[in-house]
């Protein structure tokens, strides 16, 4: 049993953000019907990661990764049967979802407004970057744009450098993955409802909005007049000793902010001389540049010998918030991912077996199952005028 | 029909107890109540969350509590007595979710863990978020969300290039986290409408992170390629940095492909500085080859430039380019203002507040008017009107220390 299994969801989505939204639906049991462009498919498909190094349509992880228990079909929206049979296909479905924006939607006959009014029991998210009513200063934008209109870039990272540029945070695509989580969040919360009242409705989601709610607990302070604001880039800093520390292996993060954490370096260290210099609860009542910059050299020193994975279990076990900084290898080896599941093998017809990224939860009475991406067009015979199309392979 | 209901939105109807602390639990609850639902935040004098007390004067005006839990119900409980678990219970029988981010082992210790809320409640959603999860080897280890970052594999890739990696900004992770848990909830919803069968959801920060960066996994599970900070480079884009502007000012511009170049390419040479740009950078092979004379190229030219005056005039010939947002562009942006995103809400005392709103619209979504609860605040609804318990027996447990 599966918690959407009784939806079906069309997706016209081309990027990673509304993609990602369909993934997450489809792991949960939803069947997700993505149209793709009729010769080429999806533009994830072009893009790598690239299995066994070389590219192809079938050979995407990135595409492989985002859409996960999807079905393929194609459909060249241009040509006026194609779109006829897409207009037969949202009578038949519960949700459509899309992340190209209102002039594409407009070009398509498929304004939300006129979507509404023909099909009123869909659910029809809408995911861009700043809202369908952008201005025009805001009609272009790529991931890079949307982490940086919602603060987080500006202030990563922690403790910048003025004259080094702003970051644009890890991997490709973090403001996309983001705004899919709360359209997906979103939708499943609207099909609750649909299921009593039989009404659709749109749901309008701005990736910017996504990432500036995320930081809630300082911007809501900055908005209310409760934290200071500025152009200093350490606006939504902790400051003190935390950070990232080299080790012999790699990388640890270590947070400390409290007498306990103190007290516990103390013990893992084996009381070094050094720390006696420092005032009782220094870091929440004396926290200096200086004695940050000591007590980190000293950190730094003691860690460029330590196994990151083996100190952060030392430190763990007494109390210490001391963690590796992982890298993907690191993941697929972890045992607390292995005992989780988190990465599940699958066989893609072309890019064989391989362990791909699950979601982070596990449901008891209704597991989530991450299953292989579809090759392109692979369920054409399953359309409202499949006869054209012929017999599955 | 009481203010809850007539707030309206998806989750109308469904009510919500929450045993959290700090942010991700609180998030993931503040999502539910933006949604509609009624969301009923369990406290107690004795454990209050450090969002209410630390460096705070008022604890009914804690800054950071206030900033993520509107629109919530405050009911206080005090969890360390047995009156107050099987009070806690009674609520979560008038309840449908449960969502719990205490320490780990916390809500056993408690005689409040799955299996023994079940046995009172057996169809309730309940939602344990935790680092590592709720089980596993390492599921005993705890952190602060720059943890899950950085087990997650999200740090090891944001950093310079060829440096050490620098993690994203130390907010970031939480909301994640909670949002995550907050869409396992919502579906396991749909299934209980369904069947009428409640469950265990089990959200593991960590993986949460991992989700956010699944592609640049996806490479080591493919190819066996652990990648390294790449600064703000992008391997489909070329140019894509955050390059100076005037007064310490920063511009973020990505070039999407050739034709976004072949527009951008006149504003470099306009410029009068890189005249010698003609043909040479039109395929995304030659830019993507000389991409830090590129970078080093454009830094010039925008250094003259102010940051947002530049981002319109190339929005205008079509290209993704934006200003770095301060806190100051971020609390007077235009554009977030007019679409409703920064909402005045009213407090207890029916003074206005501003708060960072929902990242959706919806077409009948729900009211959104009330800020964070005042400790206690709606004791009386919840103890007389969900519990039905008179008002003598409200007093004795009062006074007791029950319910304070």
């Amino acid at each position: 049993m599966s918690a959407l299994n009784e939806v079906t969801i069309l997706e016209l989505s081309e990027r990673v953000s509304g993609e990602y939204c369909g993934k997450l639906l489809a792991e949960f049991g939803a069947t997700v019907i993505k149209v793709e462009k009729t010769g080429t498919g999806s533009p994830t498909r072009r893009m790598g990661p690239f299995g066994k190094d070389t590219s192809g349509p079938e050979n995407s992880g990135l595409f492989a990764y985002l859409n996960a228990g999807k079905q393929s079909v194609e459909l060249n929206l241009d040509s006026a049967s194609d779109h006829a049979t897409l207009l037969e296909l949202l009578k038949t479905v519960d949700v459509l979802i899309d992340d190209h924006g209102a002039k594409w939607l407009r070009q398509y006959d498929l304004a939300p407004d006129s979507i509404a009014e023909r099909f009123p029991g869909l659910v029809f998210c809408a995911i861009t970057a700043y809202g369908l009513d952008a201005d025009d200063d805001r009609q272009y934008a790529e991931d890079l744009n949307v982490f940086h209109s919602s603060g987080l870039g500006y202030h990563t990272p922690s403790g910048a450098a003025d004259d080094l540029p702003p970051l644009k945070g890890a991997g490709r695509f973090l403001p996309s993955y983001e705004a899919g989580l709360d359209a997906a969040l979103c939708i499943s919360a609207t099909l609750y409802e649909r299921r009593s009242s039989g009404l659709g409705q749109l749901i309008e989601i701005s990736a910017q909005e996504v990432l500036a709610s995320r930081v809630d607990y300082v911007l809501g302070q900055m908005i209310a007049g409760d934290m200071d604001v500025s152009p200093s880039r350490h606006t939504f800093d902790l400051g003190g000793p935390a950070g990232i520390f080299p080790c012999a292996d790699g990388f640890a993060y270590l947070w400390m902010s409290a007498p306990p954490h103190w007290d516990a370096l103390r013990q893992l260290l084996d009381n070094p001389a050094w720390m006696n210099s420092f005032p009782e609860r220094w870091m929440e009542l004396d926290c200096t540049a200086e004695r940050v910059a000591e007590c980190r050299k000293h950190i730094t020193q003691w860690l460029s010998t330590k196994q990151k994975h083996q100190v952060a279990e030392q430190a763990q076990q007494l109390g210490l918030t001391l963690v590796a900084v992982n890298n993907a290898g690191d993941l697929l080896a972890s045992p607390q991912y292995q005992f989780r599941d988190y990465f599940s093998e699958i066989e893609h017809p072309v890019l064989g077996k391989f362990h791909i990224p699950t979601s982070p939860y596990r449901l008891s009475a209704t597991p989530i199952k991450t299953n292989v991406a579809p090759l392109l067009g692979q369920h054409q015979y399953s359309m409202p005028n499949a006869a054209q199309f012929g017999e599955p392979q | 029909m009481t203010d809850q209901q007539k707030r309206g939105g998806p989750l109308a109807g469904v009510r919500v107890v929450e045993l959290t602390k700090v942010w991700a639990g609180p998030y993931a609850g503040k999502l539910l109540a933006f949604l509609g639902a009624e969301v009923i935040r369990i406290e107690s004098e004795g454990s209050l969350d450090v969002t209410r007390t630390y460096g705070v004067k008022d604890i009914n005006k804690a800054p950071g509590f206030q900033a993520v839990n509107p629109q919530k119900l405050s009911v206080q409980i005090n969890m360390k007595s047995d009156e107050g678990i099987a009070l806690l219970l009674e609520l979560v029988k008038e309840s449908d979710i449960l969502i719990e981010n205490l320490r780990p082992g916390a809500v056993d210790r408690l005689g409040l863990g799955y299996e023994q809320v079940k046995k009172h409640c057996p169809n309730i959603i309940y939602t344990s978020m935790g680092m590592y999860g709720a089980e596993g080897p390492l599921s005993y280890q705890t952190g602060y969300a720059p943890c899950f970052a950085a087990l997650g594999g999200l740090s090891a890739l944001s950093g310079y290039e060829g440096a050490a990696p620098a993690g994203v900004n130390i907010r970031y992770a939480d909301s994640t986290f909670g949002a995550a848990a907050a869409l396992a909830s919502v579906a396991a919803l749909n299934h209980r409408s369904k069947t009428g069968e409640g469950q265990f959801i089990d959200v593991s920060a960590v993986e949460s992170m991992t989700s956010m960066i699944g592609d640049a996994v996806m490479d080591f599970s493919l190819n066996g390629a652990v990648r390294q900070c790449d600064g703000n480079r992008h391997e489909d884009m070329a140019p894509h940095g955050v390059y100076p502007c005037r007064d310490g000012e920063w511009i973020c511009i990505a070039v999407s492909d050739d034709q976004a170049w072949q527009r951008f390419a006149p504003a470099l040479n306009l410029a009068g500085g890189a005249g010698a740009l003609a043909g040479r950078f039109d395929t995304f092979a030659s830019r993507k080859a000389e991409e830090s004379e590129l970078d080093d190229i454009i830094a010039n030219w925008t250094a003259s430039h102010d940051a947002s005056e530049l981002a319109a005039t190339l929005q205008g010939l079509g290209i993704a380019a934006s200003k770095s947002f301060s806190s100051v562009d971020l609390i007077s942006d235009h554009h977030l203002w007019a679409r409703g995103f920064y909402a005045d809400v009213e407090d207890s005392e029916g003074q206005s507040r501003p708060i960072v709103g929902p990242s959706w619209k919806m077409s009948r979504g729900a009211t959104i008017n009330k800020a964070a609860p005042k400790l206690g605040e709606h004791n009386k609804y919840v103890f007389g009107e969900l519990l039905r318990l008179s008002d003598e027996e409200q007093e004795r447990l009062h006074t007791a220390g029950v319910t304070r």
